[in-house]
């Protein structure tokens, strides 16, 4: 009889054993070394053991009983020190095995981030029933709290098992969403809304600095100084295979021990499997590859034939009431297509990658009943052009041409008792009574039934039933959706963002039911717009979502070159700048053009030297004149009274005022202002979006001009005798306009909208207008900075001009 | 350690009232040979706000009663002949609907461990609603005197997830009070069900069963929702506990080979197929067991879940 060593009782060796008894029993006298002192248990059920879901003595595969029955040797609770090849020894802590044939299964380690404080009493990693018992003692105090470093799989799943434990949780991912390695954005965003409904605080991109505590872990600290009290710190950030026993032993390894597709490593008569090879060089984490690992390895063992062939891999995480599933490659890239469902009410996404006719992966959430079906067709590489239109409703909706592969079919095939408008309880018989009643508009049914009355994402659906009811009689249509990606208009969009409290684009995609993954080059720049106008506090600026001179803070010229104009408050200069200007335009040959807007333009920078004349304008105290955004431009003045015969006021001091109040602040569209001294209007105040003009009493504001594509004359807004309130006023009305216009509205479209009678209304309420300015300094706070100055080392200036774009994700021109 | 059949249960009766116009009747049972109790029951019948079926009934809400004499509990003289002196009604809603009532009935003496609790959402936090645990005094005194914020512990987890969740070991490494009591009375598995209510409260209901005196000697909790087994009447069994054949779930994720219940096909499957709990004495259940109970949860206007309990 062989004599076969196997050093490591997991999952892998176990079905190793499994195998090999069950197709040779007796054919080998084995000897099991493992480092902890117990047999082999589902590892991938530790997370309910701590979670209180499962006991210890389930999660237990093979038994004391069961190694006896085989007549295993067991060597629980030794360490294996070193393999001698040329001796075909191992040793352990109480002695030499002498072997046949060796197995290494020594599986991984967790990685413990190197921070300071990792090595404090209270820090743990995720592995094993020791590390599980541990979580569970620290858990049973009361008041005790926990942070587990990453959020990933294993991560989340010991968050809510603590949670669960009673234990105050947070979360720190260094990524942007959870789960980034296996979920896209949006499911991540509904994972980390699920986590937060139970108490589970979660931090993204998170920078943990340090671990404190004395004697003990007692808080954890981020970058940005934050501390958060800590009595356990779990570390979840990975796996590193446990490779260095079988390096010792001079076996070829790269990150780990190098197996061939029979398992075998570079000696003939030692074989690896599991966490600690590398093949082809992969390494492995999930249990799926090792079982077919322990196959392939039981069949070399007995000289039989087989081979180890990668597998596309899916995931579940464990945690009850959290229904999410991903298989595949979602990852993006040239000529992959996206299939995109999404059920806001339900709490659903579904996303499909498509190439080449062929479903390469998928992420679920909140329906994972399809996911079997889908993972086969991963798995199976199969053709999806036939079913492609209703691939995304699963296998139900797949017939060979039958009613339901037809979507409008989809609609049809509903029962009556079909929830249609999930907001309002609205099913499909009573909206087709309400239709059969006589109402025969999407806006009748509404009135009649309340469907799509509150969110808007069923009207789609309701549109279908109206279609498929009245057949030809029906015409879709209505105000015009923001793109092809959604239903809803601008409008709607602008008022559920503040409803409904949405803070980020993945929550704006998935709880307004957006039929793409993350918009498009329409709708993405707008609703950057609207989540940084509404929440400036919350939301992060995606410089990805605008536009690309934006994007590049300055304007492209039609040579490819580049114009630079640095802000001149009110119109005013001094001898400086314009020295400082002079030197500029000289030293990177840039014509130089006075503006209608009071400033000067250097035209003809090439986009290589755009950092270094951001830097010397810089150096000279200018900062950026903004003429590429959506956002102030200028504030167009006259002398006024300090130089002026005619002047009524310091028009000029007024200008610079509202300048320096305003500037930096992104708007719907692109903003004008002009302060005139008086009537003769020098300034031309009259056609601009804000204008002034000073009259003896004060000053007459009017608003909502034009003088572009339009021209347009001012509205008088009001009357005001003092600078402070011309400046609260005009403040105000562009808050108004901030909150509530339109994307790409200019404030003569947005007034010509709402109503200059509704403008005065909010803003003849001195309460209303404290409120908006107050609002226009929170977001002020965050967004009043000179885009030039963002630039600080030389490095960041040089890196600057060959920026690592996504170009998927490109907004358009 | 194996229960015999004949090993005391903390609960004694198991019944089913469903709605029939403006009445509830009797549905079906298992009395266990408390034949006097069960005559006097299957000839009753409960208007809306009568009795302890009718008062669930018209609250929209579990209700706890833990003492017959001088009560709105009808049947308290055969009762009291039975040996019963508690009862916890807890009514089935599809949204406004009710499908049915389940009422199980205990004795209270000096043996019976275990607890039967409905958890009420308080702004916030769930707080003790009311409860029926027997002997066990001192975990009821606890539980009196606990709150459980989202996620946290049994009824705060079922409560942040939706869905049953059946835990074990409740006895030890919790940050609560209750969980010493409970390892103090041997109270070790827990199954935690949401509840939902016409009304605008949640409930969570749990039933926590001791060794000694278990309520079941195996769960199941069988996950309906269309979300997991797709359009077909059909369930998947997550999770659960038995005595005999040990734990009942596969231990592989994704777990796509979990037993699946159809409609009609077997006790679970009675379920799933006429939407109204179900009791069971007869055959078809799992070797081991002579008893079950099975009750329905919706939720979203569909049978979400199925959790079971065998004695």
């Amino acid at each position: 009889m062989e004599k076969l060593v196997v050093i490591g009782a997991g999952m892998a060796s176990g079905r190793v054993l499994e195998h090999l008894f069950d197709a040779a029993p007796g054919a080998f006298d084995v000897t099991l070394f493992n480092a902890e002192p117990r047999g082999n248990y589902n590892r991938i059920m530790l997370s309910p053991v701590l979670s209180g879901e499962k006991s210890a003595e389930e999660i237990v595969t093979h038994d004391a009983d069961w190694y006896a029955r085989h007549g295993v040797a067991t060597r629980f609770g030794e360490r294996v020190t070193a393999i001698d090849p040329a001796r075909k020894v191992v040793t352990g802590e109480n002695g030499e095995v002498p072997y046949d044939k060796l197995v290494i299964a020594t599986g991984a380690a967790p990685f413990i981030v190197p921070l300071p404080g990792h090595d404090l009493p209270g820090v743990i990693g995720f592995r094993d029933m020791e590390d599980t018992g541990a979580m569970i003692a620290a858990a049973a105090t009361p008041g005790a709290t926990a942070v587990v470093i990453g959020g990933g799989l294993l991560g989340l799943e010991a968050a809510a098992a603590l949670r669960l434990r009673g234990m105050e949780v947070t979360v720190l991912h260094n990524s942007g969403h959870l789960m980034n390695r296996q979920l896209d954005e949006a499911a991540g965003y509904l994972l980390e809304k699920d986590l937060a409904r139970r108490g589970i605080k979660v931090i993204t991109r998170a920078g943990t600095e340090r671990i404190d505590g004395d004697g003990k872990v007692e808080k954890v600290v981020l970058g940005d100084g934050t501390e958060i009290a800590a009595s356990l710190v779990v570390m979840s950030a990975g796996i590193r295979p446990r490779a260095g026993l079988g390096m010792a032993a001079g076996l070829a390894a790269g990150r780990a021990i190098t197996v061939d597709a029979q398992m075998r490593t570079s000696d003939p008569d030692i074989f690896a499997v599991g966490e600690c090879v590398e093949f082809e060089g992969n390494l492995f984490g999930l249990v799926a590859p090792l079982y077919d690992q322990a196959r392939v390895l039981a069949k070399t063992l007995l000289g039989e034939e087989d081979a180890f062939v990668m597998r596309e891999l899916s995931t579940k995480l464990k945690v009850t009431g959290c229904d999410l599933f991903s298989a595949g490659d979602f990852a993006e890239g040239e000529g992959r297509e996206d299939i995109v469902f999404r059920d806001p009410a339900r709490g659903i996404y579904k996303r499909l990658v498509i190439e080449a006719d062929r479903l390469l992966g998928a992420v679920m959430y909140g329906d994972t009943a399809d996911a079997n079906w889908f993972f086969g067709l991963i798995k199976d590489g199969t053709d999806i052009s036939e079913m492609r239109e209703t691939l995304i409703f699963g296998p139900a909706f797949q017939g060979g041409g039958g009613p339901s592969a037809d979507p409008l079919a989809a609609v049809a095939a509903l029962p009556p008792e079909a929830e249609i408008c999930g907001c309002n309880g609205v099913c499909k018989g009573t909206i087709v009574t309400a239709i059969n009643g006589g109402a025969q508009t999407l806006e009748t049914v509404k009135a009649q039934t309340k469907a799509s009355a509150s969110c808007g994402t069923c009207t789609g659906l309701v549109e279908q039933v109206l279609a498929v009811t009245l057949g030809a009689a029906f015409e879709a249509g209505g105000a015009k959706p923001v793109c092809g990606c959604t239903e809803l208009t601008h409008e709607d969009v602008r008022r559920l963002i503040k409803a409904r409290e949405l803070k980020s684009q993945a929550a704006v995609w998935q709880e307004l039911g957006w039929t793409t993954k993350d918009g498009c080059h329409v709708c993405r720049p707008a609703i950057n717009y609207y989540l940084l106008a509404d929440w400036p506090l919350e939301y992060r600026d995606d410089p990805q979502s605008r536009f690309v001179n934006e994007r590049n803070h300055a304007n492209i010229q039609k040579d490819g070159t580049y114009s630079v104009m640095p802000r001149m408050w009110g119109g005013m200069t001094t001898p400086e700048e314009l020295l400082a200007i002079a030197a500029a335009a000289k030293k990177y040959d840039a014509a130089v053009k006075v503006t209608g807007g009071q400033r000067i333009d250097l035209l003809g920078v090439k986009k290589e030297d755009l950092p270094a004349i951001w830097k010397d304008l810089n150096d000279a105290g200018m900062v950026s004149g903004h003429a590429y955004t959506k956002g102030l431009r200028t504030v167009k003045t006259c002398v006024g009274s300090d130089w002026c015969r005619f002047g009524t006021q310091d028009s000029t001091g007024l200008g610079i005022k509202l300048e320096k109040r305003l500037w930096g602040s992104w708007t719907p569209h692109k903003v004008k202002l002009a302060v005139s001294g008086c009537p003769r209007n020098c300034a031309e105040a009259t056609c601009k979006d804000v204008g002034i003009v000073c009259v003896d009493s004060g000053y007459q504001i009017g608003v909502a001009g034009a003088a572009g594509m339009d021209v347009k004359e001012t509205e008088r807004l009001v009357d005001v005798a003092t600078e402070e309130e011309a400046i609260e006023w005009s403040t105000a009305f562009i808050q108004l306009y901030r909150e509530n216009a339109k994307y790409l509205d200019r404030p003569y479209k947005w007034v010509a909208k709402v109503g200059l009678g509704w403008v005065k209304e909010i803003l003849s309420d001195a309460a209303e207008r404290r409120a908006l300015n107050a609002r226009f300094d929170v977001s002020q706070s965050v967004y009043q900075t000179d885009p030039w100055a963002a630039l600080v080392t030389e490095e960041e200036r040089k890196s600057w001009s060959s920026p690592l774009m996504d170009m998927s994700r490109e907004a358009a021109e | 350690m194996l229960m015999t059949r004949e090993a005391p249960t903390f609960v004694q009766v198991t019944e089913i009232w469903v709605p029939d116009g403006d009445v509830l009747i009797h549905a079906g049972g298992n009395y266990a040979g408390k034949d006097g109790f069960a005559e006097s029951s299957v000839r009753t019948s409960f208007a809306k706000g009568e009795g302890l079926p009718g008062k669930a009934w018209a609250e929209g809400r579990p209700v706890v009663l833990k003492r017959f004499d001088g009560s709105y509990f009808l049947r308290a003289e055969a009762a009291a002949e039975a040996g019963l002196t508690a009862a916890v009604a807890i009514p089935v809603f599809d949204g406004d609907t009710l499908k049915a009532v389940l009422v199980v009935l205990c004795s209270e003496d000096a043996e019976h461990m275990g607890a039967i609790e409905v958890w009420e959402d308080k702004g916030g936090v769930l707080v003790l609603n009311d409860g029926f645990y027997g002997a066990a005094q001192e975990f009821e005194f606890v539980s009196q005197h606990t709150t459980f914020s989202y996620g946290q512990g049994l009824p705060g987890g079922v409560w942040a997830a939706g869905v049953p969740i059946l835990m074990r070991d409740l006895g030890k490494g919790y940050a609560f009070l209750r969980a010493d009591a409970a390892g103090r009375a041997g109270l070790s598995t827990g199954i935690g069900i949401p509840l939902p209510s016409p009304t605008d409260s949640t409930y969570v209901f749990t039933l926590i069963s001791a060794e000694g005196t278990p309520i079941a000697r195996r769960f199941e909790i069988w996950d309906a929702r269309a979300t997991t087994v797709g359009p077909a009447k059909e369930a998947l069994l997550v999770d659960g506990l038995c005595e005999v054949e040990g734990p009942l779930w596969s231990g592989r994720n994704p777990d796509f080979d979990a037993p699946r219940a159809a409609a009609w096909r077997g006790p679970v499957g009675q379920v799933l197929g006429t939407g109204l709990p179900f009791i069971s004495t007869g055959p078809g259940l799992p070797a081991g067991y002579g008893s079950m109970v099975a009750l329905p949860v919706y939720h979203g206007g569909e049978l979400a879940h199925v959790v079971a309990w065998y004695l």
